[in-house]
């Protein structure tokens, strides 16, 4: 245990430089100085906009990178996503029909598009499971396949329900569906840390086995692994976290597949260490995409799921093609 | 001597199509059983079943381990108590030697999840018995076939349990690593007691390693006995449709099986 105090403090210091950072930057520069004067333009904008933005930037792309890091060790396969598996989908799905149908809060502090969300997910979850298990057992490819169909066909109930919809909601859905980070409530940031934080300290108890699902279902299996639960469970975590982020935010892409993956090629495939890397680097790559998106077309926003698809389709090519390790699964 | 495995009257079923029936045998602890039969009889599938590897399928029959039936063990009760070997060619872990055998230890492993002193000596004995200690920190994939098939046995030591199951564990290796994997099998299920089950197309392995063997044919058991009556002609026409020629070693005297030309 007191070898990783000091990567964690480290990891800490540099998440809190890439998120005070990446506040100060901007359309505008902020000084150090001005964010201390009570009732400063400049402290208003950092403290009321940029660094409660740029903590939800921290915490979606977290989460969405680790559940990409467990969706990638359950499938074996690096292209297994939330967008991959249905899950982003199935929570667009339920987002979608709650700006149409025009819910705002379902419970205390907890908005109706995080809760139709969660619905859409639990379907999309529901559906492939059930899918699979329908053809025999818990096939790994069969539920891969499921997962694509299930994308497939809640990606154009979405674009029904665009189609349907009066202008004024068709472009709020369409804008959601690019995704962005502004004009979250903080009750929504605490909600989306809360999810991610949880979701990731229950499956870091996970480690070890999502390892031993990397090196195979049987061999996990053999070694004392409960696949069923352990891979229902890492499924249900994991499209929790996603549905977080894709109710506030929208369907960003490119981080649940690049992060883990850039992670496992410079520290390997153990989960212990991968997990905690995956979660800053996820975090802290959403922060500088976030920044990017407020900062190039300003005073105009770019959606940030472009720019995470511009910067990650290249670094991950050029990652991709700088490794070796071709005959390995991973 | 105490019973290892029970198998009563097994049978397996997936999608409909029977895989296996009727299968019937008593291993007792420290007893070498070979499993042989031609392509499709049900090898690999029966040493699967006694460790609930198939996730789909339907069982009927009974099979017990150390007479309690495997159904009602946990998956980490059952990997306490045999370890397995699976059949080389599938996807490569992304892991070192060293990390694979890590991982072998997870059925010991306590929640506080530190290396103990036993994992440390479990691991370096598997390293050693494989002679595997030079290959400690290289990558599988970076390994020959042959290499990583002793990895794979090394993981299964690793693991430290009474009964090894062994899906073709000679198939990537060459003859003298061959040779060195059936003195290895021999020597642990002689002097160290461990019960061998393990499936081999190399039908000279069961006369070498004694015991045992289990005969398959259409998933169905055509002999269960001791491995010294295959040396006599009628269960290999029989498993196998074709003839065999049977010879005595002429340095060693040993029975010798070899297949005819077709």
């Amino acid at each position: 245990m007191p070898g990783k105090i000091l990567p964690t403090l480290l990891l800490t210091a540099f998440c809190l430089l890439v998120l005070l950072g990446s506040s100060f930057l901007g359309m505008t520069i902020i000084s150090p100085a001005s964010i201390l004067e009570t009732g400063s333009p400049d402290a208003e904008v950092f403290w009321r906009l940029r660094l409660p933005r740029s903590i939800a930037a921290f915490f979606a792309g977290a989460a969405l990178a680790v559940s990409g890091m467990v969706f990638q060790a359950m499938f074996r396969n690096p292209l297994a996503t939330p967008f991959t598996l249905g899950v982003s989908s199935g929570a667009a799905l339920g987002a979608s029909l709650a700006i149409m149908l025009g819910l705002s809060t379902a419970l205390p502090g907890i908005p109706a598009g995080l809760c139709a969300a969660l619905l859409g997910c639990l379907l999309s979850m529901l559906l492939v499971c059930g899918i699979t298990r329908a053809r025999g057992g818990f096939s790994t490819p069969v539920m891969l396949l499921a997962g694509v169909i299930i994308n497939f066909f809640f990606s154009s109930l979405v674009m029904f329900i665009q189609y349907w919809s009066d202008a004024r909601d068709a472009l709020q859905i369409m804008r959601w569906l690019m995704g962005s980070l502004s004009g979250l409530e903080p009750v929504h940031i605490a909600d989306l840390g809360m999810i991610t934080a949880m979701g990731s300290l229950l499956l870091s108890r996970f480690t070890r086995e999502l390892d031993l699902l990397l090196a195979g279902k049987e061999l996990a299996a053999s070694r004392g692994v409960a696949v069923q639960r352990v891979t229902l469970t890492a499924f249900a975590l994991a499209s929790l976290m996603v549905a977080a982020v894709v109710s506030l935010a929208g369907p960003i892409g490119f981080v649940g597949m690049m992060a883990p993956h850039i992670c496992r090629l410079w520290l390997g495939a153990g989960h212990e260490r991968l997990l905690p890397a995956s979660f800053v680097m996820g975090g802290c790559f959403l922060v500088l995409c976030d920044l990017l998106s407020r900062s190039v077309l300003a005073p105009a926003e770019l959606p940030i799921g472009i720019i995470t698809a511009m910067i990650g389709g290249p670094f991950f090519l050029w990652t991709l093609f700088k490794s070796n390790r071709n005959s390995e699964m991973l | 001597m105490k019973r290892a495995l029970y198998c009563e009257h097994f049978g397996f079923t997936l999608t409909g199509k029977p895989i296996l029936q009727g299968i019937c045998f008593s291993l007792q602890k420290g007893e070498y059983l070979s499993i042989i039969g031609p392509n499709g009889s049900g090898k690999s599938t029966l040493l699967k079943c006694l460790l609930r590897l198939h996730d789909s399928g339907h069982a009927q029959g009974e099979i017990l381990l150390y007479d309690r039936p495997v159904r009602d063990h946990t998956q980490r009760e059952l990997a306490r108590h045999m370890a397995y070997v699976p059949q080389a060619g599938g996807p490569i872990p992304p892991f070192t030697v060293a990390e694979l055998l890590t991982l072998s230890r997870f059925p010991h492993a306590s929640h506080k999840r530190a290396m103990t002193d036993s994992d440390q000596k479990a691991i370096l004995y598997a390293l050693e018995l494989t002679d595997m200690q030079k290959f400690a920190r290289h990558r599988l994939s970076a390994l020959s076939g042959g290499e990583r098939q002793r990895a794979f046995l090394a993981a299964a030591l690793a693991q430290d349990t009474g009964i090894l199951l062994l899906d073709e564990p000679a198939a990537f290796l060459d003859p003298h690593h061959a040779a060195a994997l059936t003195a290895l099998l021999k020597r642990l299920h002689e002097h160290e007691g461990k019960t061998v089950v393990t499936v081999t197309h190399d039908l000279n392995h069961p006369l070498d390693a004694g015991g045992q063997v289990l005969v398959l044919r259409h998933g169905r058991q055509i002999f269960n006995g001791p491995a010294t009556a295959l040396a006599c002609p009628g269960i290999l026409e029989t498993a196998f449709e074709h003839s065999f020629t049977y010879i005595l070693h002429p340095g060693t005297g040993r029975p010798l099986v070899l297949a005819d030309h077709a």
